[in-house]
């Protein structure tokens, strides 16, 4: 046998069995999710009837479905914040201090931690009566600013994308370290020399050099506040009243209390397309600020 | 395999003709139990799914011990999974599922596509509920037990509090509560957050006060089932009337469901609007049965109450299994031998026995009137789902906006419309 064709007969072997996987647990059941959106599919049906794009009619003619992601816009404004300080954390603990390993270990643990716990544990932080915040706040005679935190419709989303700032900003500013480590040392020396102070480098030479890493941070950070669930399923199950509802939180109720498998494989589609949309404006606005 | 298939008929006067072909079951040797001994005819090894996870190596293995000594040649296993709904339903819709499951949320007509007909148990006229999982005349799931809905209370608080009797009107409730909330004992545990805990707001007590077991199907017959005045408005007023006088937890959007089993137990709280299921769960939480009293919820002022008696989740049997007697013979095991039902604190689907849980004599002295709750019909099921309502979502939003007739239009709005999509 030639060697080119012990190469292709090596490589072909030893894609068969990842790309079968691959087709038969995420690319085929794709397609049938996107069959099963143009059905009324109710999960246990073998024969559902067509009904063309009437659920994705649906989904943006009603505003409880599409009209949730208003309550999203919190954890985008959060996510943001989360950014900017991992991105400070970095370039602190980037720097020559003592500890700083530490700090590094403390920052990046909460991801590590399983989501539903994390979650679990917050409410015996945010509840009202028994709750550490409370106790904190009432220990530091911060009394009035003691409230309802998962129970006040308007800052309910802002506490549960606090506990994703909690969770993720070690994530992020793990990322940024590495690439703050990739940046070489001698263009700093030569900032240095000529004069420059500490913001003037942050601002004219880090950033610059960390566009492409920030942009993946951010699309990270923005599609997982599109995608959000586990938060308020765990914490207050879409209330109060609906207040904190997602839109993946009203697909897994379609889906499995209202039985209507069609509109949720619909809903899932349109959260696929909106984050491809967002992920392409997002490539606009930066490659625009690049050039 | 067909053998089996013949052996499996279920009918008992076939068991002479079984007995002889017993011999091709995999779980014991039949060659000592050669006799016309209908119980040499259950055999095999059948799987029970459960949603009593709480149950599993500890009460289930007696109940499989007992059920060996009934039917020596049958085995039975235990599978317990913690959504029963939700899992059943996925364990269905793969066409393979156990033996013997808890009947889910199915539309009636799809009921004999997967379960086995149950009238040959001759249990038919002596059961609650035979309607409930029936199609056609024939009955696919029988109720594991019954449950019925009041006011479960710690008599301790009642008696701090100064409370001398069980209210039976409205006003006397309302007093009562106040009393509680005087010596600053939370007067009703109702687990808002967690929204399920609120289902008898929305379904039992206006069935009872509509004193129609058909109320949440008569839906289906008008654009506007959702009045103030009418059974819904008037029980979604009550709890809203209780929230207003500071009669629930103190912050109702962060109630802790396993917490509050303790408080009720402990005396911090006083009351639970919910089924004699919760009984048992409260007494291990910490206080013993005398202790834990229960009466039915006093709506109005005419001192009579309705109450509801809904079945519980319904034993059904695989159309499809491989040992179709021996799971008959398991669910009318079950239903008769095991004691379940008392375990589980029940009232008994068999008419002709009781319970002799305490709380529920001291629920009969007030002599409610009983509704028997009725199956959803598909239309209600198929509406309902079109316009994605959650009963105890409207509950929640009645009880918290300030202008509760609009909760009531939005969801006539969304059923109107959903009726008009569905009904064509």
């Amino acid at each position: 046998m030639s060697y080119k064709m012990q190469r292709k007969l090596v490589l072909v072997s030893f894609l068969t069995v990842p790309v079968l996987l691959l087709l038969l647990f995420t690319y085929y059941p794709a397609v049938r999710l996107l069959y099963y959106s143009f059905t009324d599919w109710d999960g246990m049906n073998h024969s559902p009837s067509w009904l063309g794009f009437d659920n994705y009619a649906e989904i943006f003619s009603n505003p409880d479905l599409f009209g949730v992601f208003v309550h999203q816009i919190p954890y985008v404004i959060v996510g943001i914040a989360q950014n900017i300080v991992a991105l400070l954390f970095a370039v602190i603990l980037n720097s020559k201090m003592r500890g700083r390993n530490v700090f590094r270990v403390i920052l990046f643990l909460p991801f590590i931690m399983n989501a539903v716990a994390v979650a679990f544990m917050f409410q015996y932080v945010f509840d009202t009566t028994t709750g550490s915040l409370n106790a904190l706040l009432g220990l530091l005679g911060l009394d009035a600013w003691q409230q309802s935190w998962l129970g006040n419709t308007s800052i309910v989303n802002y506490s549960l994308a606090s506990i994703g700032f909690w969770r993720f900003m070690g994530y992020n500013m793990v990322i940024y370290l590495g690439a703050l480590q990739s940046i070489p040392a001698d263009i700093y020396e030569a900032a240095k020399l000529d004069g420059a102070g500490r913001m003037r480098t942050l601002w004219h030479m880090t950033l610059p050099n960390m566009t492409k890493i920030i942009q993946l941070n951010m699309f990270l950070t923005l599609s997982g506040a599109i995608a959000v669930f586990d938060l308020p399923f765990v914490l207050t199950h879409g209330g109060p009243a609906g207040a904190s509802e997602t839109f993946v939180l009203k697909t897994v109720e379609t889906a499995f209390q209202f039985n209507n498998f069609g509109l949720a494989s619909a809903m899932s589609v349109v959260l696929l397309v909106l984050t491809i949309v967002v992920l392409g404006l997002q490539n606009v606005v930066l490659k625009r600020k690049e050039g | 395999m067909s053998v089996f298939a013949l052996s499996a008929c279920g009918k008992s006067d076939d068991a002479g003709k079984g007995g002889a072909k017993a011999s091709e079951t995999n779980a014991t040797d039949n060659g000592s139990a050669q006799t016309a001994d209908p119980a040499a005819d259950i055999s095999g090894t059948i799987t029970f799914l459960t949603n009593r996870t709480d149950m599993i190596d500890k009460e289930y293995v007696d109940y499989a011990k007992r059920f060996k000594e009934k039917y020596p040649n049958a085995d039975v296993k235990f599978e317990a999974v913690k959504d029963l709904d939700k899992d059943t339903k996925i364990r269905i819709s793969t066409g393979d599922f156990p033996d013997v499951v808890l009947v889910p949320t199915l539309p009636a007509s799809d009921l004999p596509k997967y379960f086995a007909p149950l009238d040959d148990l001759g249990l038919n006229d002596q059961i609650y509920f035979q309607d409930y999982k029936s199609y056609e005349g024939k009955v696919y799931g029988i109720s594991a037990g019954a449950t019925t809905t009041g006011i479960v209370y710690n008599k301790k608080a009642f008696a701090d509090a100064g409370i001398a009797s069980v209210p039976k009107t409205l006003d006397e409730f309302y007093a009562a509560a106040e009393k509680l909330k005087a010596k600053g004992i939370v007067p009703l545990a109702s687990n808002f957050k967690d929204q399920w805990p609120l289902y008898p707001w929305a379904s039992e007590l206006p069935t009872s006060i509509a004193g129609n077991a058909n109320l949440n199907n008569e839906r289906v017959n008008t654009d506007t089932p959702y009045t103030m005045d009418g059974p819904y408005g008037q029980a979604l007023s009550i709890v809203r009337t209780m929230f207003e006088k500071g009669y629930l937890e103190p912050d109702v959007n962060s109630t802790n469901w396993e917490q509050s089993k303790k408080d009720v137990a402990s005396g911090k709280f006083a009351m639970y609007f919910l089924g004699n299921w919760v009984i048992p769960q409260v007494i291990s939480s910490g206080t013993t049965s005398d202790n834990i009293g229960f009466f039915p919820m006093p709506y109005d002022n005419s001192g009579k109450s309705n109450v509801v008696l809904a079945p519980d989740w319904g034993y059904g049997v695989n159309k499809d299994s491989k040992h179709l007697a021996t799971a008959k013979a398991f669910v009318k095991w079950m239903l008769e031998d095991s004691g379940f039902d008392k375990f589980a604190g029940f009232i008994p689907v068999l008419k002709d026995r009781s319970s002799d849980m305490p709380q529920l004599s001291e629920f009969e002295s007030f002599s409610p009137t009983k509704i028997e709750a009725v199956a959803d019909t598909p239309e209600a099921t198929d509406i309902t789902n079109k316009a994605q309502i959650t009963k105890e979502a409207v509950v929640q939003e009645f009880v918290l906006i300030k202008d509760p007739q609009s909760i009531l239009d939005k969801y006539n709005g969304k059923w109107a419309k959903a009726k008009k999509a569905v009904i064509k």
